[in-house]
């Protein structure tokens, strides 16, 4: 702790004691890592673990794209290629998107943006962290141990009567939903008690908001999630008859306990991502975000939509017909809340000073993205439409557009958008922006045939097919490797910042919020006194500032050193 | 909450911090109550996914006993209400210490803190001493889950004499205890669930042993100076812990082994002899349903999952024990008791929903 290493730039110059102090550097050594209650350092280790099982995940995904070039076998036979796609699913379920904005991001952001100095708790924190490498490593262990092949839903009887290590994975499944609420809890708990003075409700950033709604769902959905599990590897183990139909247990009500979580699940991927993008595309158009209440309360109103809507899982399942219909209607219903933050986000926009910056260019490929993954879901909630489209590609297709594309392009957003204050360092806009490019042509190019391939009767989860699909899918799998490429492109400009990019000043992109108030990256306790806050979309708060390269509050414009009221703050 | 300022479990002086003097106030907050206040939401919230994570186990009753009520009705009474009854009182006089060691800290008596956490952790010791012995008598019948469950039908046939018709019962007469199978027709059988208990017993005791001791290693690790002090705290809470054990289920035995095999009760008499057809119709044998063992599937879940919530209040008592002794608690500062506090009341609460919801059906 006392020893004054820069890790963050080892190249530097200067003599160590001129050196700025931030949560990166203020202390060195591995368990000043592993063992920090710092939630900025819980916050990188948890991005470092997301982006390994994301380039794990996403290899099995770039496999299992080559196998299928032609119907005929190219890798891998038929049990491996359901092992694949399985351990594909479940991990970029469980252990990138869940995770991804909320444990990573949102650590890191969060008690920032709430000028507090921590979490409500951090020892939980990291507890929650330790979690999940925990199981995270249940995961490791089912690669290894046998494999797994009941498809990440672990749908039951197949998933009792398997021989591959159902009962591994489902632990990892257990584990990392402790870790989820525990995450969850913490933000609750840290957004209502830690708040600073002139931060009412609503003039929290949205990204709060968003943040506050799936903290909801992560609490009172995953422990269902837990208990399911738990009942499935004891029904493995011991033979309850909960599940098996043997035993005469009901397969279904495995379903729907399964969905009940799993449904809201979906919403804990996309809530936060939508937080993002609202931060993002306010920022980056230098304007006021349009309906702001609107935006907060769609955000908890999904969130409780989410909790109704499990059925439309199973509308071939064997529910009855009324049950089938209610549940169809609410699933149109929560297309309100979500079309209301688009078209808010749009508004926003309109007459707003646009940049394309990196981060901007996420946010424009989420709405585009989202836009089409959430009207495909409107085809799904239709109960005659769905009869036809159930279990195949259209439904692969659709669930890509909302979970990895508008989930994955906002964590990419937020990555590029907070960059300079997670690292310090501006990224290079150029290459940032190809990759950007490559992104997002590559995701459309990969899952658009596919919606085509679903309408004319592709199933999901095939080895092989027939022989007229054949074209369309060479054409996903050619997506699939361009977006490959394009990850590793923005993962290059990403790393080489840390290492070569440019300094960033405190507030680079101009947001009025209280995270660009504290130094890039912020100090060990990012803010000595709780800062005053103000409405967090006024931008016109802050002024660019030529001689630090990035904005300064408007009052301060003119002093010499730059943000009055950063903590911290020196330029070297 | 009358008392002001409070805070939770952080009093591990945070290495990271230079500025405050007081070791119970955690760096990041600014003051005792903001510091109560948060434990107290989180503890709340952490109780709202607790009762989400027993949903799922009530929502599992719910469908199968809507599914076959004939089910339980028919091996609901193979449990003995009389255990279940004790267990519920002994489980809501923990409660009421826990609630008065709460008081008492708020107060700052540290004594009498002391005395009622070490009565309510002994009371969680006698519950799950009775919960074993109920456990391995299950277990010595077949009574197990649906994958292990043997009809007791093939017991009776073999044991129980004609007579026994008398004694055989779902009766719920206020002497006479819920009866069990061939239990009483057989001493040998007797003596053996006894043998089988002190098994159990001795693998719980050895278990418990194990856990507190170690999560008190760990803890006394995590304390400054681990000493004396600490380790005869962890000790003390071991014994309490493996007396309680040894008193819930020999008790338990003793009860098995005396109280069931009561005769007929005066009521009983006279009702056989001024209407022989009803008495006739009460003690007639449900007929064994078919998927009898699901019900027991449930009961192992549900009481399996408490009692491991049983087992986790108890590590979290001996803590408390261990802190108190050190004098950790303050007028100002006693959150960590009052939020295992709410804990253990959730957890008792649960058996109140349990108690009936699987014993008293008929």
């Amino acid at each position: 702790m006392a020893t004054v290493v820069d890790s963050s730039n080892p190249k530097s110059n200067y003599p160590i004691q001129y050196r700025e102090l931030n949560y990166l550097n203020c202390s060195s050594g591995w368990k000043s890592w592993l063992f920090t209650l710092d939630h900025k350092r819980i916050g990188i280790m948890y991005l470092i673990g997301v982006t390994a099982s994301f380039f794990l995940g996403g290899l099995f995904a770039v496999l299992l794209r080559t196998e299928l070039l032609s119907p005929a076998k190219i890798l891998m036979g038929p049990d491996s290629y359901n092992q694949m796609f399985t351990l594909h699913g479940a991990i970029m379920t469980f252990l990138v998107i869940i995770p991804g904005v909320p444990a990573a991001i949102g650590n890191i952001i969060l008690p920032v943006m709430l000028g507090a100095k921590d979490v409500a708790f951090p020892r939980l924190n990291l507890g929650s962290f330790f979690l999940w490498m925990f199981g995270a490593s249940f995961f490791l262990l089912a690669l290894v141990t046998g494999g797994l092949d009941t498809g990440w839903t672990f749908y039951t009887p197949y998933s009792v009567t398997t021989n591959t290590a159902v009962i591994t994975a489902l632990l990892g499944v257990f584990v990392l939903g402790f870790s989820s609420i525990f995450t969850g809890l913490n933000f609750i708990v840290t957004i209502h008690t830690m708040r600073p003075p002139g931060m009412t409700w609503f003039k929290m950033p949205l990204f709060l908001w968003a943040l506050y709604a799936t903290a909801l769902i992560q609490i009172l959905a995953t422990p269902v999630l837990g208990i399911t599990g738990l009942l499935l590897v004891v029904e493995r183990a011991f033979h309850i008859g909960i599940f098996d139909p043997a035993l005469g247990g009901d397969p279904v009500l495995f379903q729907h306990f399964f969905w009940f979580y799993s449904h809201p699940a979906v919403y804990v991927m996309i809530l936060p991502a939508m937080g993002v993008v609202s931060e993002v595309i306010a920022v980056h158009s230098r304007k006021h975000i349009f309906g702001y209440r609107f935006i907060a309360y769609s955000s908890i109103a999904i969130a409780i939509f989410g909790f109704l809507v499990w059925g439309h899982h199973m509308f071939v399942s064997g529910q009855s017909k009324v049950v089938a219909v209610i549940f169809s209607a609410i699933t149109f219903s929560v297309s309100i809340p979500s079309a209301i933050k688009v078209f808010n986000w749009l508004t926003t926009m309109y007459k707003g000073s646009i940049r394309f910056t990196t981060a901007m260019c996420y946010a424009l490929s989420f709405m585009f993205i989202f836009a089409i993954g959430g009207l495909t879901g409107l085809f799904l909630a239709t109960l005659a439409t769905d009869v036809h489209l159930h279990d195949t590609y259209f439904v692969v297709a659709h669930f890509h557009y909302v979970m990895m594309g508008s989930s994955l392009m906002g964590l990419f957003a937020a990555i590029h958008h907070w960059w300079p204050k997670i690292s310090g360092k501006m990224i290079n806009e150029f290459w940032g922006r190809i990759g950007c490019l490559g992104v997002f042509l590559g995701f459309n190019l990969t899952f658009f045939p596919q919606f085509i391939l679903g309408t004319r009767g592709m199933p999901r989860r095939y080895y092989t097919y027939l022989p007229e699909f054949q074209g369309l899918h060479i054409l996903s799998t050619m997506g699939a490797y361009l977006l490959g490429l394009s990850s590793a492109l923005m993962a290059i400009v990403l790393i080489y910042s840390v290492y070569r990019g440019k300094k960033a000043p405190a507030n680079p992109w101009g947001g009025a919020s209280l995270e660009w108030q504290c130094s890039s990256p912020p100090p060990h306790n990012n803010f000595d006194h709780p800062p005053l806050a103000g409405d967090p979309y006024v931008m016109e708060s802050v002024v660019y500032n030529e001689e630090i390269g990035g904005f300064v509050p408007a009052e301060c414009q003119g002093d010499n050193n730059g943000s009055g009221t950063a903590a911290g703050e020196k330029e070297v | 909450m009358n008392t002001a300022a409070t805070t939770p479990t952080d009093e591990h002086a945070d290495n990271h911090d230079h500025e405050h003097h007081d070791p119970r106030l955690a760096h990041h907050f600014d003051s005792h109550q903001q510091q109560f206040d948060t434990g107290k939401l989180g503890i709340w919230l952490f109780l709202v996914t607790e009762v989400l994570f027993f949903s799922g186990l009530f929502g599992f009753y719910a469908v199968y006993r809507s599914l076959h009520p004939e089910v339980f009705l028919y091996a609901s009474q193979f449990l003995d209400t009389v255990l279940g009854a004790t267990n519920t009182i002994v489980l809501l006089f923990s409660s009421l210490t826990m609630a008065w060691g709460v008081r008492c800290a708020q107060l700052g008596q540290t004594r009498g803190l002391l005395t009622c956490l070490v009565i309510t952790l002994a009371c969680a010791a006698i519950f799950l001493g009775v919960k074993s012995f109920e456990y391995t008598e299950k277990a010595h019948h077949g009574l197990l889950w649906a994958g292990m469950y043997q009809s007791p039908e093939h017991h009776e046939a073999a044991a129980v004499p004609v007579a026994a018709g008398a004694v055989e019962s779902g009766d719920h007469g206020a002497s006479h205890a819920d009866d069990h199978g061939a239990a009483h027709a057989d001493d040998h059988s007797d003596d053996a669930l006894f043998e089988k208990t002190k098994h159990t017993l001795s693998y719980m005791t050895t278990a418990l042993w194990a856990v507190i001791l170690l999560t008190g290693i760990g803890l006394a690790a995590l304390f400054k100076n681990p000493n004396k002090k600490t380790m005869a705290a962890v000790l003390g809470c071991v014994l309490i812990s493996a007396i309680g054990l040894q008193m819930g289920a020999y008790a338990s035995i003793a009860y098995h082994h005396f109280g069931h095999a009561a005769e007929p009760t005066a009521q009983e008499i006279e009702m056989a002899k001024t209407a022989p057809e009803e008495y006739a119709k009460q003690k007639e044998k449900i007929p064994e349903p078919k998927l009898a063992g699901t019900f027991f599937s449930v009961y192992f879940c549900m009481t399996g999952l408490h009692a491991i919530h049983i087992i986790g209040g108890m590590v979290a008592i001996s803590w408390l024990i261990v802190r108190t002794v050190h004098g950790a608690f303050t007028t100002y500062y006693f959150g960590a008791v009052d939020f295992i506090g709410l804990y253990w009341h959730l957890v008792d609460l649960i058996w109140i929903y349990l108690f009936p919801l699987l014993y008293l059906i008929n």
